[in-house]
């Protein structure tokens, strides 16, 4: 069965391993304990007696604390039930206007704001930009990912579910 | 031959589709027996149909006419089963291996066996999309295999071809407001007998295109490939005999099924995804044709369930309907789609044929763009929203991928690839017409642990090329005045997407071209970045400058343009020769005649970016100011990376971006409010507030179509069910 070292991963994961070995770990065959690995290296970015359940985004994790399983930033700031889509407890800044729109997308790059606007979704613990939305005015915050944990672990790990309950 | 009962080719369709769906195994097979009893003989038995596959579009290439052949490798050649089921494909349009199974298992659903009958040395071709096919340009030729007078399978080939007929030149013809616009229609049309084409589909080929060289030599090309394909597996069918040739291949087909359900339990997590993508039509130029709107937004959401037993749904619910204009999709190209996105992401290496097609399934309901119910609408530019959408489809299996802990795998996804296509008369006199395939090579989406790819990826062929600019000014008459990097075009974000490029060109030795360009959104994105990282600009405006008078430079000795902007503004010089009025920027699909001496500007489509862009390593910043793939105002604005002059290089200047970036932070958290805050804000805009047009008639479209999308749209707003949202009126529209 293919197996990396830990720090093997996590250089993996940081972009520091050299192409040649990432090119050949991309072209083998996946290894199977990747996500125990992956687990327990994030584990170790928290360490408030969290229990990491899943990463859902660069500093957006799942996990399970004193108050459930939930969403949480690194920096600590949690984002409430992991069912419930954790943008709306983030802070939201709206590039919908020509001026707003011009310092990232000079000239003729921008997008139209009366057809689409660009919604910059932020931790309000660390300020990290967590997800950008270019949507209509008008559109839903989408809901990106609810994870079906009990047959995550279940199914693909062959563990005992996430939550005690 | 075995002891295999003779069934019509119909009853052996429907007995494999009544096998799968009692049993949810392809043709019913319980255990891999073949490659139980020697796994070597069946790992060498599906390496020499591989490779037959691959050198024979390799060889056919060298055939091919047409430098979107030779040149960008828009060809595929792939093995079938009796009933129409891919077995192995070779590399290039793999868009088409399951388009190709849906025109055989057509032909097979209409009893072509008894009319007009699938003899050996029978040709068939089709092009129409709902048979199965993406777009007209799709030209693909099917054999079948027959080894002593029974049917064994089919080879098939496709070709994208530069020009078709239709109302405009070349293939993706963006004007078309229903099928009869869109070109030479070949439906399931038996066109060849005893290997060769028929002399009269020839005629019809020579006398209803512009170009009719490129068809014809390509359908050679293709035809030279089923032939290679078919002679090296009747090798090996008398080698190991038809009964071990069709259980052998069947084995492959439900292999690559359990494969595909493996992986996604090895690489995925189960769930429910979302994601959605916007595509701004602006048809002003085509008003001459009545149908449709001149302004529409498209909405193309996905969801994406990832089940406990690794089985994938794709739900197109909500989506935009079916319409009067060039990019509608039909099923068929839907599993194209889906299939060239698959052969990327998840089904890339190993045994990839119909049975990873078989690990997953789309609901597309009828009557939207994805599964049009009215067969006289058009699908010449379907690429349009099938190459965003199933960029959206590479970002939700990417969450996945990352969830997992698979960061190499991230990819943020695919972008449009803008055309160009020209006709009238060529350089050397003639009348021709051509698409310049040159849209083969833009940027691609950010990886999460590098950079999207610069200038060399599209993802409707993974090895696609911008092909040789001397090839291209032979086959159109325009000549390369610059090919240049897009500055600051990628998708921002701590790894960005790949750059884009442009081209400048002028009009040469012809008195009359028809410039069309298709394939690229107007006014919104047609992509989006991922975990903090930004969509690319997709906004496309296409410069023609007509009486450029570019020789008054020359004479000068004075510069000449090379690129039609320099930080998102018009090039000076370009400008300047435009200062006549000659300078017309189009917003979106350019319509247009020139002449000998104007000038045509066209640019293509980055990716977008991945994560947040303030982690990017200031010296990646750097390194993109060196190669001239961004400029310093926007990394500093976006990346928070201020740099200064050493000796004449650019360098970060470290103190001062580690402040930058603290500032910008600041400034996130004093410039945003809390999502509740902003709910509250817009529920009540969206109630006293009007909404541009275009935005209002999408919304009250998908409220039609669906009311389930609708209802979730209230219920996010907290809005009653028969909320009308209101458009502006035209003077409260300053554009």
């Amino acid at each position: 069965m293919t197996s990396y070292p830990k720090d093997v991963i996590k250089d993996l994961l940081e972009g520091r391993l050299p192409w040649q070995e990432t090119h050949q770990i991309m072209s083998s065959y996946k290894d199977a304990d990747r996500f125990e690995t992956y687990r327990s290296i994030v584990q170790e970015e928290i360490d408030d007696g969290d229990r990491l359940v899943l990463p859902i985004g660069e500093r957006l994790v799942i996990v399970h604390g004193e108050d459930g399983l939930v969403v949480r930033c690194l920096c600590g700031h949690r984002f409430g039930d992991y069912r419930t889509n954790w943008k709306l407890n983030a802070r939201i800044r709206v590039r919908d206007s020509e001026e707003s729109l011009e310092e990232l997308y000079p000239g003729r790059r921008k997008c139209d704001p009366r057809w689409m606007e660009i919604r910059e979704f932020i931790c309000p613990g660390c300020a990290a930009m967590l997800e950008v939305e270019a949507v209509p005015p008008g559109y839903p915050v989408v809901f990106d990912f609810l994870p079906d944990l009990d047959a995550f672990h279940e199914h693909f790990l062959g563990e005992a579910p996430a939550s005690p309950e | 031959m075995g002891e295999r009962p003779t069934r019509s080719l119909r009853e052996q369709l429907e007995q494999s589709e009544r096998l799968f769906a009692e049993t949810g195994r392809y043709q019913g097979i319980e255990r891999l027996e073949m490659k139980k009893a020697d796994p070597l003989r069946y790992e060498r038995l599906f390496s020499r149909l591989h490779s037959t596959v691959v050198a024979a579009r390799e060889g056919a290439r060298r055939i091919a006419a047409s430098p979107g052949v030779r040149e960008v490798g828009e060809m595929v050649v792939a093995l079938y089963t009796p009933e129409g089921d891919a077995v192995t494909l070779s590399t290039g349009i793999l868009v088409h291996v399951h388009t190709t199974s849906r025109f055989i298992k057509w032909m097979i659903r209409h009893d072509y066996e008894s009319d007009p009958g699938v003899n050996p040395g029978d040709i068939f071709a089709n092009n129409d999309a709902f048979i199965g096919d993406v777009q007209v340009p799709d030209v693909m030729d099917v054999i079948p295999l027959f080894g002593d007078g029974e049917l064994l399978g089919w080879v098939g080939a496709v070709t994208h071809e530069l020009e078709v007929g239709g109302i405009t030149p070349g293939g993706d013809v963006a004007l078309a407001q229903e099928r009869f616009s869109e070109g030479m229609f070949v439906c399931a049309e038996k066109v060849g007998t005893n290997d060769d084409l028929r002399r009269d589909y020839v005629i019809r080929c020579e006398r209803s295109l512009r170009e009719p060289i490129y068809w014809i030599m390509d359908e050679k090309a293709k035809i030279s490939s089923c032939l290679e394909v078919r002679d090296r597996v009747l090798e090996l069918i008398e080698d190991i005999g038809a009964d071990v040739y069709l259980r052998v291949v069947r084995e492959f087909i439900e292999e690559a099924r359990r494969s595909q359900l493996e992986r996604m339990r090895l690489m995925t997590v189960p769930g429910r995804y979302r994601g959605v993508q916007f595509y701004g039509h602006i048809a002003a130029s085509s008003r001459l044709l009545p149908l449709g709107e001149p302004e529409s937004l498209l909405h193309m959401p996905m969801e994406m369930t990832i089940g406990k037993d690794g089985f994938t749904s794709l739900d197109f619910d909500g989506s935009s309907p079916q319409g009067f204009h060039s990019m509608n999709c039909t099923p068929a190209g839907m599993d194209g789609g889906l299939f060239v996105t698959l052969t990327q992401s998840i089904g890339f290496d190993g045994k990839v044929n119909d049975g990873s097609y078989l690990g997953l399934d789309m609901h597309l309901p009828s009557g939207t763009w994805t599964n049009p119910d009215n067969e006289h609408l058009a699908t010449a530019t379907s690429w349009a929203l099938l190459l965003p959408v199933f960029g959206c489809f590479q970002r939700l299996l990417s969450r996945a991928f990352y969830a997992r802990g698979f960061h190499e795998e991230v990819f943020v996804g695919q972008t449009n690839t803008p055309m160009i296509e020209g006709g009238g008369i060529s350089q050397f006199g003639r009348p021709f017409g051509c698409a310049l395939f040159e849209c083969g090579a833009g940027g691609s989406g950010a990886r999460a642990i590098m950079d999207g790819l610069d200038t060399g990826y599209a993802g409707w062929n993974p090895e696609s090329d911008m092909g040789n600019a001397e090839v291209w000014e032979q086959a159109v008459p325009w000549v390369y005045l610059g090919r240049a990097i897009d500055a600051d075009s990628a998708g921002y974000g701590k790894r960005r997407g790949g750059v884009a490029f442009t081209s400048l060109w002028k009009i040469h030795r012809t008195p009359h071209l028809m410039l069309v360009t298709s394939e690229h959104s107007a006014r919104v994105f047609d992509n989006a970045g991922l975990c903090g990282g930004y969509p690319s600009s997709t906004i496309q405006y296409h410069y023609a400058l007509k009486g450029a008078r570019l020789e008054d430079l020359l004479s000068r000795h004075a510069a000449i343009p090379h690129q039609p902007e320099v930080n998102g503004t018009v090039d000076p010089t370009l400008e300047e020769l435009g200062r006549n009025g000659g300078l017309q920027a189009a917003d979106g699909v350019y319509v247009g005649v020139l002449a000998d001496g104007d000038l045509f500007s066209h640019s293509y489509n980055s990716g977008g970016g991945f994560g947040d862009p303030l982690d990017r390593d200031p010296e990646g910043v750097e390194r993109d100011l060196h190669r001239g793939l961004v400029g310093t105002e926007v990394s500093e604005a976006v990346n928070g990376v201020v740099v200064r002059d050493v000796d004449g290089v650019v360098r970060v200047d470290g103190p001062r971006t580690a402040d930058k970036r603290d500032e910008i932070r600041r400034r996130r958290l004093e410039e945003s409010i809390p999502v509740s805050e902003w709910h509250a804000r817009q529920r009540q805009r969206l109630e006293s507030e009007a909404l541009d047009p275009a935005v209002v008639r999408m919304y009250r479209e998908c409220r039609d179509l669906s009311p389930k999308w609708w209802r979730e749209f209230t219920s996010f707003w907290g809005l009653p069910d028969d909320f009308e949202p209101r458009p502006a009126r035209a003077e409260e529209i300053e554009r």
